[in-house]
């Protein structure tokens, strides 16, 4: 088959955080993988994106402003002819930097709001940055720049929809994401704490249609597929829109994909962003259809959801290549009703936050250990 | 049509419900005069504008030339009240409109006057003359009330008519208002709305005498007081056409415009948060077009000129510029 085209990048500039969040979407053993793309290298992989058709660049993390060269780097992504979009927690340097990375080429920015008091961010992601965050992006809105903002959902604060909708409209968002926590990494292993009760979805999407009614502002709302019944279209297709470039260089289909044991990545430093999207077995193994089975294979509903997400597949299967159980179609799809039986079990388990950073960033070595993660 | 009223418009919704029991003649004229009061389009804020002196050029000349279209609409009009006519009197009396605008000769009458006003303004009377820059607001309103006239009795088409007992008056301040602001048009180019100063209240006499003496009853009140609004309402919106056509358009601030190797030769994609407008090379040439300097108007008179043989250039255009507005990769500019 033809290469699709790519359309997206999400630059995963670091994965240094001052945040916890227990649904980070950062790989596991984050820490151990290095930071080793300078701005030169980002320059070169942003060129290499736009020639192969990329439109939209997400600067991304971990929280991208930890880096000093972020400047330089939202240059190159604008210079490459990139719509830069900055998605960050908007604490720390965030504010200061805003005006330069605007002056730069920025042109819009993601905020993450983990809740709307300080009790409930303290819980999910360790502290709250309430007063910062929102004169972050009240400075977003007076740079005239597009502001969003993302909320990630889950158990406790799935109750405070309309409240983050009223915080969104206040600040002048155009634009409140309400994820749903997509159970990965971090918050599968935080389902217990995190999972929605019975009743706390259908609750909240009736607040979503009312808020949706009185207009003013883009409302996405994401059911979790866990419970949707359904599997997500993860990322639009394997390798078919989307490449995540992560600190280290390695170029990957999803966040979450290097959880899938044996798929073999490359390194934009070593072969270059074409070659990487193109050619790496890895990127290839889940492209298009040749590799569904049944029930996916012949599924009308093959070109909606792509057969779901691989990275969930292996992780409740141990076969990437099967259907995503969360479909309701897959045989597998009673490990899911099993797990989320047990992930509403009481007591409600406190979450586990992601650990704290690694501090040393940039060890030698470190493409030598990327590539060591690939076999 | 359109129908959206501006801000600043005399009360929106329809006032004049079937009086009660029949009105007196006095009575029933005082109520046409009153809705003229309170709709008319003497008080659009375009209009307003206009004799207040605040037009530019740009927004003058779109005001003349999508205002002939609405020009050509009336000897139609006439003929189908005519059409409509028994009484040799009436239509004696009624034919002279047709020659009020059409003239008894080429070069004569009220269509011709408004060329010569186009051409006062630093318009080319041909491009007038051709119609192919109306906007399609502007069109939608003139037909409507062509529509009106043939799907309505004469009692009631008649009564459409009387917004020409309120049309003297508006000539005779907008004559004081070109002369006091817009000195740049030659006085040659004034000549139909002092030819106006004279017929329309002429003819507003013989067609409020006919609306008086023909609407008796209380029902048959009601239906002309509603033409009369429904007359207004469709002034009104030639003007919210007009008005929106001249505020300026530019590519949004957040808008990307590139070219792309997914897009056909000579397009390219328009990026914004979140998503990307493919464009074809009309698309990009129309959004190159929009730099802040015109309006919708100007987009389609460019556009018009640029594809001298395409077909309803303005509905494309203004489709495509709805879209546009509506996707966030166009903005007004002011």
């Amino acid at each position: 088959m033809s290469t699709p085209r790519l359309l997206n990048l999400v630059a995963e500039l670091t994965y240094r955080c001052p945040l916890r969040c227990a649904y980070c979407s950062n790989p596991l053993d984050f820490a151990s993988v290095e930071e080793c793309l300078g701005a030169e290298d980002w320059r070169a992989a942003f060129r290499q994106a736009a020639g192969l058709g990329a439109l939209h660049v997400g600067l991304s993390g971990g929280e991208p402003t930890a880096r000093r060269d972020l400047p330089e780097i939202v240059e190159a992504a604008a210079g490459a002819g990139l719509y830069a979009h900055l998605v960050t927690a908007g604490v720390g340097r965030a504010l200061r930097i805003l005006p330069e990375l605007r002056a730069r080429g920025l042109r819009s920015v993601q905020l993450s709001i983990q809740d709307v008091d300080d009790e409930g961010a303290r819980w999910i992601a360790g502290r709250s940055h309430r007063e910062e965050k929102l004169s972050f992006a009240r400075r977003v809105r007076e740079l005239g720049l597009p502001l969003v903002l993302n909320a990630v959902l889950h158990r406790r604060n799935l109750g405070r929809v309309r409240r983050f909708v009223e915080l969104a409209r206040e600040l002048g968002a155009e634009r409140l994401e309400l994820a749903n926590t997509q159970y990965h990494g971090f918050a599968l292993l935080n389902r217990g704490a995190l999972l929605p009760r019975p009743g706390q979805l259908a609750e909240a999407a009736a607040v979503v249609a009312e808020e949706r009614a009185r207009g003013g502002i883009e409302i996405v709302f994401v059911l979790p597929d866990l419970l949707a019944g359904r599997p997500k279209p993860c990322m639009g297709g394997w390798g078919r829109k989307t490449a995540v470039v992560r600190p280290d260089g390695l170029v990957l289909p999803c966040h979450a994909a290097t959880s899938i044991p044996g798929l073999e990545f490359w390194s934009v430093k070593e072969r270059g962003l074409v070659a990487c999207w193109e050619e790496a077995p890895g990127m290839n193994a889940f492209r298009g259809e040749a590799w569904m089975r049944a029930p996916c294979a012949g599924c009308d509903q093959r070109h909606r959801d792509f057969g779901g997400c691989r990275c969930q597949a292996f992780a409740l299967t141990g076969d990437a290549a099967v259907a995503d159980p969360a479909c309701a179609l897959s045989p597998h799809h009673p490990a899911v009703l099993r797990l989320r039986e047990e992930a509403l079990r009481e007591p409600s388990p406190e979450p586990r936050l992601r650990g704290p950073d690694a501090s040393s960033s940039s060890a030698p070595g470190a493409v030598a250990r990327s590539f060591s993660r690939q076999s | 049509m359109t129908g959206r009223r501006s801000e600043g418009s005399p009360a929106g919704g329809r006032a004049a419900a079937a009086p009660a029991s029949p009105l007196a003649p006095e009575e029933l004229e005082a109520r046409l005069l009153a809705v003229l009061d309170e709709r008319y389009h003497h008080r659009h804020p375009f209009n307003l504008r206009m004799h207040a002196g605040e037009l530019s050029p740009e927004e003058l000349r779109c005001w003349v030339r999508n205002r002939y279209y609405y020009q050509t609409r009336i000897p139609t009009k006439d003929s189908v009240i005519l059409a409509k006519a028994t009484d040799p009197a009436f239509r004696r009396e009624w034919v002279r409109r047709l020659h009020d605008h059409d003239g008894r000769a080429p070069g004569e009458g009220g269509l011709e006057l408004w060329l010569r006003l186009a051409e006062a303004v630093g318009l080319d009377r041909d491009e007038v003359a051709g119609l192919r820059a109306v906007l399609p607001g502007v069109r939608r309103a003139c037909d409507a009330y062509v529509e009106f006239v043939a799907g309505h009795d004469l009692l009631e088409s008649v009564a459409a008519s009387l917004t020409e007992r309120a049309a003297g008056e508006i000539m005779r301040v907008r004559i004081e208002a070109f002369r006091r602001h817009y000195p740049w048009v030659a006085s040659e180019g004034l000549r139909y709305f002092e030819t106006r100063t004279e017929q329309a209240p002429r003819d507003a006499r013989f067609g409020l005498a006919f609306v008086l003496e023909h609407a008796r009853t209380a029902e048959a009140q009601g239906r002309v007081l509603r033409a009369l609004e429904r007359k207004c309402e469709i002034l009104w919106g030639l003007l919210d056409a007009v008005e929106e056509g001249s505020r300026p358009l530019r590519v949004a601030s957040r808008v990307l415009l590139r070219d792309h190797p997914a897009a056909p030769p000579g397009g390219g994609m328009a990026v914004l948060p979140e998503r990307a407008v493919e464009l074809n090379a009309t698309a990009r040439e129309i959004l190159e077009l929009a730099d802040g300097s015109r309006g919708l108007d100007g987009l389609v008179v460019e556009m018009a000129r640029r594809r001298p043989g395409a077909e309803d250039v303005a509905g494309e255009v203004d489709a495509f510029v709805r879209e546009m507005l509506h996707l966030g990769v166009l903005e007004h500019a002011a």
